[in-house]
């Protein structure tokens, strides 16, 4: 029901970003963005929210 | 309602993440019409990214809730407590994307290394503002000084 799992998982951030870095998103105008761009000029904060609700 | 009242704080501080040097980049799930509606409509003004797939939650080692998270006594009265503080401006209006998808944050340095992360346990668990921006300010320096 609503998507839920049955048993806790665990969150599991990785030490390194090198998986995010070849994934490309569109913005909120639709450019596509490739992740690992946007820290190749200094850090990045990523927020992932949980929905648009 | 949590992720509203997030977004909107980190919106608030924006300033400072830009003083600090820092881009600060916020993930939502589904279409960018979506992200493009949800700025509009909490009138933030960060850089929105449109993750339909849910691939970056999986690779940022976000949760998935278990119903006991997702609709526990936690959750809720921290939902309704934001409700009343912000006078009905925040709440839950209709849940686009994963319902039980929780969050979280991230600070990426130059070199790909994550210098700091706090990926959600349960839905109003997010890092507060300040907590993040003290965590790219250190990110920032360390950039500084090894640069």
């Amino acid at each position: 029901m609503l998507g839920t799992v049955k048993e806790r998982q665990r969150t599991s951030p990785p030490k390194r970003a090198d998986a995010l870095a070849d994934i490309v998103l569109p913005d909120h105008e639709g450019d596509e963005v490739r992740l690992g761009d946007l820290w190749r000029d200094g850090p990045v904060v990523f927020v992932w929210l949980r929905h648009y609700g | 309602m949590h992720c509203r009242d997030h977004a909107v704080q980190l919106d608030r501080a924006r300033s400072e993440f830009d003083a600090a040097g820092v881009a600060l980049v916020l993930i939502g799930q589904a279409t960018s019409r979506h992200a493009a509606h949800f700025r509009r409509r909490q009138g933030v003004e960060l850089r929105v990214l449109a993750d339909e797939r849910r691939e970056t939650y999986r690779a940022a080692g976000a949760k998935i809730a278990t119903m006991g998270e997702l609709l526990g006594p936690r959750s809720v009265s921290k939902g309704i407590m934001h409700s009343l503080e912000t006078r009905g401006k925040i709440h839950q209006g209709r849940t686009i994307g994963h319902p039980a998808q929780l969050g979280g944050s991230m600070v990426i340095a130059q070199d790909g290394t994550v210098t700091w992360s706090h990926m959600s346990h349960e839905p109003s668990d997010n890092a507060s503002p300040e907590e993040i921006l003290a965590a790219a300010r250190k990110a920032a320096h360390r950039a500084s000084t090894q640069g």
